[in-house]
């Protein structure tokens, strides 16, 4: 026994030698120079680097760094060029020709072409192919390309998201997909791509890493190689960071407001980014059920609920309130919309004008009939808080809410595809193309689609059709600005936050934009570089 | 504490879970604040004299979540527990009295079911039906009865062979009525004893499926998830995690201490 | 011998289809497969789409007809491929016309979590024997109760807290090990003998997590065993002939006392399978614990039952060699007294 006692302690002893700890750096060193690595942390493993197959972030984060496409959006969410150097559209804005940049290659030598793009385009409207995001590319009636520098789609009707659709589309290496069955090859776990990285090597299930490419369309980074490790427990994640074993992770507004500041030593060597996020919340009646089939019910709702409150209680503080459903700073959110106050009066007066009195136990009741209902939400805990402090509010001026929470795949299928709810809380992504068609328009109700609240009308369907029509970008803002003004007042589903994006970096890596532009902090990330004295020195003693 | 014959072990479990259920069962009276109650200007604040055990990251009272999750936690254990032994008695009995075919089908099952991974299949099926309290009790249930079954089995063996057992059954004396008045509770130690130790079980199943999301789901509070929503402060909130983390601790450990003393308290070979 | 062997073995074939059809069953208790995600909850993905999708994989079939399909290719051994990750094989490598080799999801994450596990058995068994041994010798003593009291607290920590408590201690507080992951990242570049300590570096508290649980329950039994033997005639009358008390116990109470537990070995194997997806989840190790978990999140039914099928039959295997290691090791067994 005393013996085994021994033998731990010097254990012990021996792993404690090994590691000295960290020595004090001084973070201002802020030459640029090229090399280093980056690790950041990923919540869960990419399941393939294809991305018209893959649909998670993970795959996508990854692959965007490895891929092109022909256009795509700057760092205020314009469009610029990427593999074309121009695109022009015909007066009749039914074809758009695209000039491809001369000279480009693959990160293995081959030359880039608009073979390699009408290649890509056949392989994404091949009915074959596993995607899910086929069919905007299907509307191409013809697709041409007179030589290696020149792209040429044309389209029967025109249809103005077509430019946010070729900048999402990443475009393939015929030379290698040619032969290969696109649903199961080799090339979605080792890809050869043309942007400023290229795959080193992706250790199953551990980690990811990419190397510099030296010939990318778009130029050359600084740092040398992305590590992206796979840590799926944020806790996990979490104490890496605050070990310094990894560089960079999403963080929650907790550790963003509370942690940071209580520790000292970890706030010194890292650095805070907040970033529009790339999504909303909301609150969304059922425009078939009584009584949100009034609009004077919904807007008291609206008016009932003090969306600061929930800002700052579900993400203390780091969101903003909208009223529209587009990006805050970008054209196609309209400055002069205001979101609904909180006023519990006007609420309370609204809900008079259609019909309801107080009654004894102080709730609202209406030919008999109690104001209440039940709001559904999956398993999230922002969105359930946000439910709960949302049931306080409307408790107070008379309505009963309660509260349920499902799990996602029945959330889905026994609920939201049958139409069968009262209210959601649930959250859709602000699109950088104006286009809600969708979601919006009245003919898309059936079930499995996405206006599934029921809204209808039809001022809003017209101007959702127009919007797709015209690919003039200020007369499109026009015709979203007046659909955006139309949606808030007829209040189908409660604006409640558009929360931030919110990132740890550490300080060794230099060149991020702060305050981030709209397109967010990793927009630039192949000009953030790691000054020479500031590297891992176990990681570049190659 | 004549009860455990002086076993010290058993003793302190006993008084351990004596605590733990008074807490439980007067959790109403004892909790200082509705539990559920957000608040958000009193977001993660450290214990103080208000909030004994601080509260959490959406300002609730620690210690009032604390109390009413001893309820669900317990309760999760109690009725899965419950439904495991039901089963494993009812299925049991008739394989161990009937013995032949009978016999054979439910011991292939009981060997089927113990082949696959249980927390496997209880992953999935929480999974895939919705993680509610019921079906989880259900479902921790459904997959733990087969150690019952094989207690009950063997020990309804070895006494159908006793002469009193026999004799009442050439007697004429209904199969239900043997097994009732004579077998059952002649067999009723060892059920009691796995019965305690399978409670433990179940509250650590629990806070492992609340650990990947899959346990009680908010905003009712239970240990696991207490905890589970502790442990991202872990080096900044030390009290979210540390108190659901010793009540896990201090309450498996006060059954299995019970169960394992009640073993050697009621078995005659200790004698 | 043979012949119960092969009876064993054919035995193992209505268990599998027993287990398969339970497990089919479970998966399509509730709605929902691949293409009801959250993340397939995106406008730009249309509901054709996903219909046409959910007809590729054949999930709009009644189940019995899936399940029949499913049965058809495991009697060529054809575990399927993956839904979520790519058409990935989901048990073994394949390779395509090209020659490119496309690894399996089992066959890459099997090996660390039986690597695991294998380390774990063996030092909970290792621990239990000594630690049992004690109790049973000093029986009732004040060693004895602590023993016992100790090997409770290990069973009743929730595994995953005292992880994160010790990830914090030995790997922020102190950085004397890595915190998560398997590997470090330039592992690589390591000698043979370097990434060999590298891994067990990495191993350290992920085995040490996952053994506690098993610690109470083995260590009982070698006491309870132990008890039982030094109560038994030969025991007794070895100690009459004389024989030094440390001689009684290792040479033949042990013996006899640790027989039982290799049968424990074959059972223990799901319970130890079953609680590496919490281990894995926390310490970022890509096991079939985490494969599984993952798999239940997406629906990604091939994957699902390639998991269950495999640890079930991995449960059989040990059973079985547990068994036969008993009967070769009992010598009554061995020469036939015994059946």
């Amino acid at each position: 026994m005393k013996q085994n006692f021994l033998l731990i302690c010097s254990l012990i002893f021996i792993i404690s030698c090994s590691n000295n700890n960290s020595e004090v750096i001084d973070y201002n060193d802020n030459n640029l120079s090229t090399g280093g690595v980056l690790i950041n942390a990923m919540s869960a493993e990419p399941s393939n680097l294809i991305s018209m197959i893959a649909g998670d972030s993970a795959s996508s984060a990854i692959a965007s760094k490895i891929f092109n496409s022909l256009i795509r959006y700057d760092e205020n969410l314009n469009f610029t060029s990427d593999i074309a150097e121009s695109w022009k559209i015909s007066n009749d804005q039914k074809t758009i020709t695209f000039k491809i940049k001369k000279g480009l290659e693959w990160s293995d030598g081959e030359p880039l072409t608009s073979a390699d793009v009408y290649f890509t385009w056949k392989l994404i409207t091949n009915p074959n192919t596993r995607t899910p995001y086929g069919s905007d590319y299907a509307l191409v009636s013809e697709a041409s390309t007179p030589d290696a520098n020149t792209f040429i789609v044309t389209y029967d009707d025109n249809y103005a998201p077509a430019l946010d659709t070729w900048a999402s589309l990443e475009i393939l290496p015929k030379h290698i997909l040619e032969n290969e069955d696109i649903n199961s090859t080799f090339f979605s776990r080792k890809p050869t791509g043309s942007n400023y990285y290229k795959l080193g090597d992706w250790v199953s299930g551990q980690q990811v890493n990419l190397i510099k490419s030296e010939n990318g369309v778009l130029g050359a980074a600084y740092i040398e190689k992305l590590t992206s490790r796979i840590i799926p427990d944020t806790s996990s994640q979490f104490l890496e960071l605050s070990a310094g074993n990894i560089d960079l992770m999403n963080i929650n507004p907790i550790q963003f407001k509370r942690v940071f500041p209580a520790k000292p030593k970890l706030k010194n060597r890292t650095a805070l980014y907040k970033e529009m996020g790339n999504g909303y919340t909301y609150l969304g009646f059922n425009l078939k059920r009584e009584p949100f089939n009034d609009k004077k019910v919904r807007q008291a709702i609206n008016y009932a609920i003090n969306k600061d409150e929930v800002i700052k209680g579900v993400l203390l503080g780091l969101g903003e309130p909208i009223s529209s459903p587009y990006k805050p700073g970008t054209r196609w959110s309209d400055p002069s919309l205001k979101p609904y106050e909180y006023s519990p009066k006007k609420a309370l007066n609204l809900l008079k004008e259609a019909g309801y009195k107080m009654s004894d136990d102080n709730f609202l009741v209406k030919d008999g009939k109690t104001l209440e209902f039940e709001i559904i939400t999956n398993q999230n805990k922002q969105r359930e808080m946000t439910a709960v402090l949302i049931q306080r509010r409307l408790k107070e001026i008379g309505i009963k809410v309660s509260i349920r929470v499902i799990e996602w795949a029945s959330f889905v299928n026994r609920f939201i595809k049958p139409g069968d709810f009262d209210v959601v809380v649930l959250g859709w992504s602000l699109s950088l193309d104006p286009d809600q068609f969708n979601i919006w328009h009245s003919s898309q109700q059936g079930p499995g689609q996405f206006n599934f609240v029921g809204y209808d009308n039809k001022k809003v369907d017209q101007l959702l059709e127009k919007g797709r029509r015209e690919l003039n970008l200020d007369k499109r803002e026009q015709i979203y600005h007046e659909f955006s003004r139309q949606l808030l007042d007829d209040s189908p589903i409660v604006y409640l936050y558009a929360g931030y994006g919110l990132t740890a970096v550490n300080k060794r890596i230099k060149g991020i934009k702060s305050p981030a532009p709209p397109a967010g902090i990793y927009h630039n990330s192949q000009d953030w570089f790691i000054p020479k004295s500031l590297r891992r020195n176990e990681l570049t003693n190659k | 504490m004549n009860l455990f014959k002086g076993n010290l072990l058993a003793t302190v479990g006993f008084i351990i879970i004596s605590i733990i259920l008074f807490v439980a069962i007067f959790a109403p009276l004892l909790s200082p604040y509705d539990p559920n109650y957000i608040d958000i200007n009193s977001i993660l604040l450290p214990p103080s004299f208000d909030h004994l055990m601080g509260t959490d990251g959406l300002g609730r009272d620690v210690l009032s979540r604390m109390l009413y999750g001893a309820r669900i936690s317990l309760f999760v254990g109690f009725v899965a527990v419950g439904i495991a032994t039901l089963i494993g008695i009812f299925l049991g009995s008739i394989a161990g009295f009937y013995g032949g075919w009978l016999d054979s089908i439910i011991m292939r099952l009981v060997d089927i079911m113990l082949s696959i991974p249980s927390f496997f299949l209880i992953l999935a099926v929480i999974a895939f039906l919705t993680p509610s309290i019921w079906n989880i009790m259900i479902v921790i249930g459904l997959t733990s009865w087969m150690g019952v079954t094989r207690l009950v089995r063997a020990e309804f063996l070895s006494l159908r062979q006793r002469d009193y057992v026999l004799a009442s059954i050439v007697m004429g004396t209904s199969n239900t009525k043997v097994i009732t008045k004579h077998l059952l509770p002649n067999s009723l130690t060892p059920i009691i004893v796995s019965s305690v130790l399978g409670i433990a079980s179940a509250v650590l199943i629990e806070s492992g499926l609340s650990f990947l999301g899959l346990g009680v789901q908010a905003p009712t509070a239970s240990w696991g998830n207490i905890l589970t929503d502790g442990k991202e402060y872990i080096q900044f909130a030390w009290w979210l995690s540390l108190f659901p983390g010793l009540a896990i601790l201090v309450t498996v450990l006060g059954y299995n201490l019970l169960g394992e003393g009640l073993r050697d308290v009621l078995d005659p070979k200790n004698k | 011998m043979i012949k119960y062997l092969i009876k064993r073995i054919l035995w193992m074939i209505p268990m599998l289809i027993g287990i398969s059809l339970i497990s089919f069953f479970i998966m399509h208790l509730a709605p929902g497969d691949i293409t009801s995600s959250e993340a397939a909850f995106n406008p730009k993905a249309s509901e054709e789409s996903r219909q046409k999708l959910r007809e590729l994989y054949n999930l709009d079939k009644p189940v019995i007809i899936q399940y029949g399909l499913w049965l058809k290719r495991m009697v060529e051994l054809d575990f399927g491929n993956s839904f979520a990750s790519h058409q990935r094989p989901v048990l073994w490598e394949k390779k395509d016309a090209n020659g490119n080799v496309i690894k399996g999801l089992i066959q890459e994450s099997l090996p660390i979590t039986l690597l695991i596990n294998l380390i774990g058995i063996f030092l909970i068994f290792s621990v239990s024997i000594v630690l049992g041994t004690i109790s049973a010798v000093k029986q009732n003593s004040v060693v004895d109760k602590s023993i016992t009291f100790f090997i409770f607290v290990a069973f009743a920590i929730p595994g995953f807290w005292l992880a994160l408590l010790l990830m914090y201690w030995t790997g922020v507080v102190n950085q004397w090990l890595p915190i998560s992951g398997l590997h470090s990242l330039d592992y690589k570049s390591f000698s043979e003998i370097g990434q060999f300590f590298d891994l067990l570096k990495h191993l350290i508290l992920p085995v040490s997590i996952s053994m506690l649980s098993g610690l109470a329950g083995i260590s009982l039994y070698v006491r309870n065993g132990m008890l039982d033997v030094l109560h038994q005639d030969f025991i007794t009358t070895a100690r009459s002939k004389g024989l030094k008390e440390k001689n009684v116990i290792f040479t033949h109470a042990l013996k006899n006392a640790i027989l039982p537990l290799i049968t424990i070995i074959g059972l223990s194997i799901p319970g130890l399978i079953g609680g590496s997806v919490i281990a894995e989840s926390i310490f970022a190790i890509p096991g079939m614990g985490k494969l599984f978990y993952d798999s239940v999140l997406m629906r990604d039914f091939p994957v699902i039952m390639g998991i269950l099928t495999i640890g079930s039959v991995l449960t059989l295997i040990g059973t079985l060699i547990a068994d036969i290691g008993y009967a070769w090791a009992d010598p009554r067994i061995r020469k036939g007294l015994v059946k």
